[in-house]
């Protein structure tokens, strides 16, 4: 798990902040680290794929390209949202997809002194999507794994 | 590799390229000076170049075969074909340490002191009046192979490569269309008007085009029932046509590009199985998008192979059948429409139908009785079909059994088509069928589950509409429908796509079934309802959809929405539907029983207003369901635009009339070729296609005009030529009515 914590703050400065794009999915809040957000595309209604891994929340049209989308809601194990989401643009190794959010909130400044890795008795199925956690005054701020939520490693995920 | 080197190699290629056709040519014209200057400086431009890029071997080998050019073009050597041989293999021996370089960086290792052996010993040994070298292994088995008689200096057969497009020694009007020939000496002069593109640049620009005429098509349904926008999105609807059509030209490369490569293929072949042909080509310069043309080269290099193997008999069989002993082998590329036709056809022995049919049945490909009813023109199919081949012999030229079926996956592949056709003892003709381009396809937009998907129109070969009344009917859960009196599988999408979910039955509602022709898999795709056709642009899906199987892209509809394009072929195979040879026979059959039994052309029989007629099939060009708001009027005289181009619509029938006054209401039109012209027939349904029936006046027993025998019933044919045309002026219609 250390190895993961590294890769969302900044190295360059130990006491450093971090930007980090907290978004909304039922009642919970996630965070999600700015640097790997391509761009934030807002109240689209993805195109379900017939077929399709359950976790393909479906496509969306973005930018001439068309995007496969990650259902977030459905690996929380949480009931399905009908209607427009927001969607968070990721980059990743075999280009980019999207992760359909409830809502996107407010970006925080975060200092890398208050993160902390995941806690040991958290379910396997969160732990392998959560990074860790940052401690907010009254909340803790659970952080997404962006690499790990690629729609290519999640159906190696699902196939082993 | 730094960008000089890389600069070298591209211009060492294409000099090497052109260098290739000019030794080719130089076989027939071996005093042309002009060639041979162009020959030589191919090469020392490479000489040149390795000098202070440091590639010894590449150098070392250049320089023997400069000198060896140079007494050529001093006219002190003869170019015979043993010379020109030699060259060849020069050619090739550079080519392979160009390819190395490219690879790896490096010259690689390799020897080339035979060839330069060879090419010194041509030297002495022509310019010693012809007598034989004995230098190096390599020269007698060149001269073994490439071999007028020794003593003779001049070559006494008749040459064996012909281009009849090679004109003066200038560059061919090909080389001036290609971009990438910029910088060669010889189209100096194109030099200045023209300029190296980078192929990315090219296929980012074409997305870019592709998302414009999207978005064209959003903006044209947007703004469709607003007058103050028509102006705007008409201009902006014809500069995207305008753009479209210039990104996509640049993509375009004349065929000159695969067909140049033919006369070295025909040459070293005709040597190797002892044939004597003449290659003509013709249409060089017909043009088709790059990704396209890479495509087709290895099919067509197939092709060719076949012809000169099987086709093309040895000289003394053709003189024995009285034939002229040198074959002709025709390459021939033309403009049909949307897409390009590439024929390869030979004067040869033309394909023994029987031996095909002994053949199919001894790998099982098809039972003795089954053959026995076959015709020969669905017995020819049959070549089709993977692991099949006639050669008696194999060769390492061809006859392994990867032949046909190769050729016909690749083109399919990109969406073309192949056909062949073949008579008996005067040749056969391969045509390839290649659409323009790949990035905008036309497709048929379904409907299924409440989603939009599309058909790409290639593999669609018919549209039925079935309503609740006319049953599928199920052989122990497989549906089947009789089309025609053929049963034809059907997929049900919504089946397909849903495996366990609750399902229609579909005796309870209308449906239509698309018929599709995928990789010779004939099937009826039952979906719920059909939407316009529509030009998409094709987006490619990430790699876990991908793993879906069905899909083949994705795509914006006009309206915005998205749309996943369906894979003809996937799912054929994904229901289990079986390739077979008897459907294209089926096809073949009924294609061939129409003239055969000549009981008159096949009508579509439409009901206009509670009335039933027929139009002559052979002149529908497509039927076009519109909502009534398109229907516009010049005068009293219904119209629809259809891109800019106006089309007439004839409403004898009274289709229009009765739907007039209802908003929502649908006209269809039959659009229809008559004469040069395009016309309409408004119609309220499409009842279906049926052949129809000669009627004979009582008493006289003369033909009856206007009607036929439709499906037991009188029906009057549409007379489409008296559709009266539009007026030329619409001012002054206009005024005549007023």
């Amino acid at each position: 798990m250390s190895t993961r914590s590294v890769q969302h703050t900044k190295k360059s400065a130990g006491s450093a902040l971090v930007e980090i794009c907290s978004v909304q999915i039922d009642k919970n809040w996630f965070g999600v680290p700015i640097g790997h957000i391509l761009e934030i595309v807002g109240a689209v209604r993805p195109r379900p794929v017939p077929l399709a891994p359950g976790f393909v929340g479906g496509l969306v049209h973005y930018r001439g390209d068309v995007l496969t989308t990650v259902n977030l809601r459905q690996l929380l194990d949480l009931p399905p949202r009908p209607g427009v989401h927001d969607v968070l643009v990721l980059e990743s190794g075999n280009g980019s997809f999207g992760l359909l959010v409830d809502a996107v909130g407010e970006v925080l400044k975060l200092s890398i002194a208050d993160f902390e890795e995941n806690p040991c008795t958290l379910n396997a199925r969160r732990r392998a999507l959560f990074a860790g956690s940052y401690k907010l005054k009254g909340r803790l701020l659970a952080m997404l794994d962006t690499e790990r939520l690629d729609p290519l490693r999640l159906a190696a995920a699902q196939t082993v | 590799m730094d960008d000089l080197t890389r600069e070298f190699l591209i211009e060492s290629q294409e000099g090497l390229d052109r260098m290739e056709r000019r030794l080719t040519e130089l076989e027939m014209r071996p005093q042309d000076a002009g060639l041979l200057g162009d020959i030589f400086r191919s090469v020392h431009t490479i000489k040149g170049a390795t000098g202070f890029l440091g590639f010894k071997r590449l150098e070392k080998l250049a320089h023997a075969g400069e000198n060896l050019l140079g007494m050529l073009r001093d006219g002190k050597l003869q170019a015979t074909p043993k010379v020109i041989t030699g060259l060849l293999q020069l050619l090739d021996g550079l080519r392979s340490i160009l390819k190395s370089i490219e690879g790896e960086g490096v010259e690689g290792e390799g020897e080339d002191q035979a060839l330069i052996e060879q090419l010194e010993g041509l030297q002495a040994a022509e310019a010693a009046a012809g007598v034989v070298s004995s230098h190096g292994a390599m020269a007698a088995k060149a001269v073994a192979s490439a071999a007028p008689p020794p003593a003779a200096p001049r070559p006494t057969t008749p040459p064996v490569v012909d281009l009849p497009s090679a004109g003066a020694p200038t560059a061919p009007p090909a080389a001036a269309a290609e971009v990438a020939r910029v910088r060669s000496a010889v189209v100096g002069s194109a030099a200045e008007s023209s300029l190296r593109v980078d192929v990315t640049l090219l296929n980012r620009m074409m997305n870019l085009v592709g998302e414009l005429v999207l978005t064209r098509n959003q903006i044209l349904q947007a703004t469709a029932n607003d007058p103050r926008m028509t102006m705007l999105s008409r201009r902006l609807d014809m500069v995207t046509a305008d753009l479209r059509e210039n990104v996509m030209k640049a993509r375009m490369q004349p065929v000159s590009n695969i067909f140049s490569k033919m006369p070295r293929i025909v040459r070293d072949l005709t040597q190797v199985l002892g044939r004597r042909v003449r290659l003509q080509v013709e249409g060089q310069d017909t043009e088709l998008d790059k990704s396209l043309l890479e495509a087709i080269k290895d099919p067509l290099t197939h092709a060719v192979r076949n012809a000169l193997d099987h086709g093309i008999e040895p000289p003394e069989a053709r003189e024995a059948a009285g034939k002229d002993p040198e074959g002709t082998l025709k390459l021939r590329a033309s403009h049909e429409g949307s897409h390009v036709v590439i024929e390869v056809s030979d004067d040869g022995a033309g394909i023994a139908v029987d031996k095909v049919r002994g053949k199919a049945i001894e790998r099982g490909l098809i039972t003795a009785e089954r053959a026995a009813q076959l015709s020969e023109r669905e017995l020819l199919q049959m070549i089709f079909l993977p692991g099949f081949s006639t050669a008696a012999a194999v060769t390492n030229v061809s006859g392994r059994g990867v032949g046909m079926d190769v050729v016909r996956t690749n083109v399919e592949k990109i969406g073309g088509k192949v056909e062949i056709d073949s008579r008996r003892g005067e040749g056969t003709t391969l045509r390839l069928r290649i659409p323009l381009t790949l990035a905008i396809v036309p497709a048929l937009i379904v409907r299924t589950l409440g989603q939009s998907f599309a058909l790409p129109q290639g593999s669609l070969s018919e549209l039925v509409h079935i309503s609740p009344a006319q049953a599928i009917e199920w052989i122990e859960g497989a549906p089947l429908y009789r089309l025609r009196g053929q049963l034809l599988p059907l997929v049900f999408l919504d089946r397909l796509l849903t495996p366990g979910g609750q399902h229609m039955d579909s005796t309870e509602r209308g449906n239509f079934i698309a018929v599709l022709d995928a990789d010779g898999r004939r099937f009826g795709l039952v979906v719920d309802g059909l939407e316009d056709p529509e030009e998409i642009v094709v987006k490619p899906l990430s790699a876990v959809l991908k793993g879906i199987g069905l899909y083949s892209g994705a795509t914006v509809l006009g309206n915005a929405e998205l749309a996943l394009i369906l894979d003809p072929g996937a799912i054929a195979l994904k229901s289990g539907i079986t390739l077979s040879a008897c459907d294209e026979g089926d096809r073949a059959a009924e294609e061939s029983g129409s003239v055969d039994l000549n009981t008159g052309a096949e009508y579509l029989l439409v009901e206009a207003a509670g009335r039933r007629a027929a139009v002559p099939l052979a002149n529908v060009l497509r039927i076009e369901q519109l909502p009534l708001a398109r229907i516009e009027y010049i005068g009293c005289r219904p119209v629809v635009n259809f891109e800019g181009q106006l089309l007439p619509v004839e409403d004898a029938g009274g289709a229009i009339e009765a739907a007039v006054g209802n908003s929502s209401a649908r006209v269809i039109v039959v659009v229809c070729r008559e004469a040069g012209r395009h016309v309409g027939i408004a119609v309220s349904q499409v009842l279906d296609v049926a052949a129809g029936g000669e009627l004979l006046e009582a008493g006289t027993s003369q033909l009856a005009g206007g009607v036929t025998l439709l499906k037991k019933r009188v029906t009057g044919v549409v007379d489409l030529s008296g559709v009266p045309p539009l007026p030329a002026d619409w001012n002054r219609m206009e005024e005549a009515l007023a």
